[in-house]
């Protein structure tokens, strides 16, 4: 009979001391590795007997159940909908490793978990939007006018007219929550029967939910503004958070029977409730604030300069909205747009920070993602350049408001503008009324930018945080695997990041002999080794220091750490996979600790010998 | 059939890098040889199955010798037994 995971998780969950014991849940490839909060609680004989838990250890402050590949992950599932535990455990892990950073970098953190995965929408977008605006903007070529501008502009604008929506769904997928209720909040956002946000500036209007009782002048209490929240991004995301705990709250707290029934009604309508009433409040007073505090802060340069700062910050903000306003009051009064040369400017400062990202970075996942956000934000599309990258590496994006700010007071004391408005950057040349003066200011701001950028960033080497983190190790300390030993029957990727030796330089006499087998030695610079190809794992040893693999062409691979590790008797490694496991190349198979080696006084070499390389006729390594 | 009786010596039993040396003195014969642990038991002449075993010091092994060479192999077996283990 299959087993019963919900019954397996339930029993787990009933003799670790219940779910407040438990400080965190993970589980790797057969393991359920949990994080107690008091061992005194653990009924270890019982859980020993559970029907699904194969044995049980301890092991880095971590209870340890082995439960068997592809069982694991679901009673792993089970455990945290019983629980209520949050799904992602790299997340969990990587969060408990954030905690140690300071406040206002784990307040970043989310916002580049939600983002980072929702770029190719908005950066899609983003690029079309530059193009099609910069070509509807060209004087003469009439294109705004054609139908094919109208159907291009609405495939250009999608994902940021519903960007709420995108946004609401990474959110509840990186705090844990549902996804299809994070999707109910983010389209609950910009419903169609709300004013759409962009033209809030034109009035809108407000549900009394409890009568007027008022608070301030402009608000009354559990007052509801009819305003959707069209290109925001914060709200949104707090919104979401609030959901996901909600949900979460109930999950715990409604009887499974009822579940179904109660917890996502009461969810959505409590995040609604809170959201336009409170959240959403709060934002429409600080824009209106800004509004006004930036209308002021035109009127000189060194207000011109602050407002190239803070520019981006509004932005991230979601305050942004009503800029237009300024932008169209000022070609009705004097007919002559000099707001734009500040946004220009700041977006352009993004363009050079972010573009110094992409250049700089030696990480593809990091190129990938900046060099196109920059090309958006070329475009005057800062979006996916502030949020995707410059904001969660943060230097990119102060440079990007130095390089503004400077740009901005360029602009206000040369006095150039624009003559309509709607787009900035190189678009922007299609509006500005002088090209020579615009080229100079988007040289500075992005220039700075990016010269700061380049100077101060540097990218953060991951590495492995400690014990617990090991799952998130796994995952961020990968490294390019490359081959180490070939032979006709196939190719052996490098187990290990480091720097690879000759088998004679290995310091044992049997190993260097090659007696063993064609190899060579690694000098560690990590402490995880990887499946170098697909295979199966056909031993570890007892002292866990060393794994035999077969793979395809019937090669059999001995990975050994360290020389006379033996000895350690398995103090200071720990193997992720068993007897008998199939890994996929790249899989993490054994953890090992270089100081427990270092202190055991043996060299950290890691050995790879094909051990079968008689049977092949030509073998290079 | 040829079979040796070993209770294994070595502090660190039959580990990754001495069980090469065995195999590799087992792989020049063409005899096939089978090692018994307890109810386990393994093609010697594969170090990964061999280091599978996890044969450790005091643990009685029992080995297997088939084939037209076995008298050699045998012989050769138990010296390099003795040497290392």
């Amino acid at each position: 009979m299959a087993l019963d995971y919900r019954k397996c998780a339930q029993e787990i969950v009933d003799h670790i001391g219940g779910r407040d014991n438990v400080a965190q849940a993970a589980h790797c490839a057969t393991r359920l590795r949990l994080v107690i909060k008091d061992n005194s609680k653990v009924d270890k004989e019982y859980l020993d007997n559970v029907e699904g838990v194969k044995g049980m250890f301890e092991s880095n402050g971590q209870l340890q159940l082995i439960i068997g590949t592809g069982t694991v992950n679901k009673v792993y599932d089970e455990f945290l909908s019983i629980t209520g535990m949050t799904a992602a455990t790299k997340d969990d892990v990587k969060a408990a490793a954030a905690a140690k950073q300071p406040l206002w970098k784990q307040l970043l953190k989310p916002i580049g978990d939600v983002f980072v995965p929702i770029l190719p929408a908005i950066v899609a977008s983003g690029l079309m939007m530059g193009l099609v605006e910069a070509l509807g903007k060209i004087p003469g070529l009439n294109f705004a006018g054609t139908d094919w501008y109208a159907f291009l502009d609405m495939v250009a604008n999608t994902a940021f007219a519903y960007l709420p929506v995108i946004v609401a769904i990474s959110a509840a997928r990186v705090f844990g929550g549902n996804i299809f209720l994070g999707a109910v909040i983010g389209l609950l956002m910009i419903h169609s029967a709300l004013t759409n946000g962009w033209n809030a500036a034109a009035g809108y209007e407000v549900w009394y939910l409890f009568g007027h009782i008022r608070i301030t002048e402009s608000y009354s209490l559990f007052q509801i503004n009819q305003l959707g929240y069209q290109g925001h991004v914060i709200p949104v995301i707090i919104a979401v958070l609030l959901m996901s705990n909600v949900e979460k709250w109930f999950h715990k707290h409604v009887p499974e029977m009822l579940d179904l029934f109660v917890t996502p009604l009461c969810t959505v309508l409590i995040t609604a409730l809170v959201t336009f009433t409170i959240i959403g409040p709060i934002f429409s007073g600080l824009e209106t604030m800004v509004l006004n505090g930036a209308q002021i802060l035109v009127k000189n340069p060194l207000g011109a300069m602050v407002m190239g700062a803070i520019y981006p910050v509004t932005v991230v903000m979601g305050l942004h909205h009503m800029y237009n306003v300024i932008e169209a009051g000022m070609l009705s009064s004097v007919g002559l747009n000099t707001w734009m040369p500040i946004a220009s400017a700041a977006n352009f400062a993004q363009f050079g920070a972010c573009l110094a990202v992409g250049l700089k970075s030696q990480s593809n996942k990091t190129k990938v993602i900046a060099v196109p956000s920059a090309l958006s934000a070329a475009l005057g599309i800062t979006e996916p350049a502030i949020f995707g990258v410059n904001l969660r590496f943060y230097k990119p994006f102060v440079a990007g408001m130095v390089g503004g700010a400077i740009g901005s007071i360029f602009g206000a004391i040369t006095g150039i503008g624009a003559t309509a408005y709607g787009v900035t950057g190189i678009p922007g040349y299609l509006t500005i009324n002088n090209a020579g003066v615009y080229t100079v200011l988007l040289l500075v701001s992005g220039g700075i930018a990016f010269a700061g950028t380049w100077t101060f960033w540097k990218e953060e080497v991951k590495k492995p945080v400690n014990k617990p983190a090991d799952e998130a190790a796994a995952e961020t300390g990968k490294f390019e695997q490359k081959p180490v030993i070939t032979c006709e029957a196939g190719t052996i990727l490098a187990p290990v990041k480091g720097n690879v030796i000759p088998q004679d330089k290995i310091p044992d006499e049997t190993f260097a002999s090659g007696v063993l087998g064609a190899g060579v030695g690694i000098e560690p610079e990590d402490e995880t080794i990887y499946a170098p190809f697909d295979g199966e794992v056909s031993s570890v040893a007892e002292s866990k220091h060393a794994i035999g693999l077969s793979g395809p062409g019937d090669m059999e691979v001995l990975i050994h750490v360290g020389v006379d590790t033996v000895a350690m008797n398995g103090e200071g490694f720990e193997p992720l996979v068993e007897d008998g496991e199939k890994v996929k190349m790249g899989q993490p198979i054994l953890k090992f600790s270089k100081a427990a080696i270092k202190a055991a006084d043996h060299p950290d070499v890691v050995v790879v010998i094909l051990t079968n390389s008689d049977d092949y006729n030509e073998v290079s390594v | 059939m040829k079979e040796i009786e070993f209770t294994v010596n070595d502090p660190n039993g039959i580990h990754a890098r001495p069980a090469g040396i065995l195999v590799k003195a087992l792989k020049v014969f063409n005899s096939k040889v089978t090692i018994y642990k307890g109810d386990k038991n393994a093609d010697m002449k594969k170090l990964l199955a061999l280091m599978g075993l996890g044969v450790k010091q005091g643990d009685s092994i029992k080995i297997q010798i088939e084939g037209d060479d076995e008298e050699a192999c045998a012989a050769e077996l138990e010296k390099a037994l003795n040497d290392n283990f």
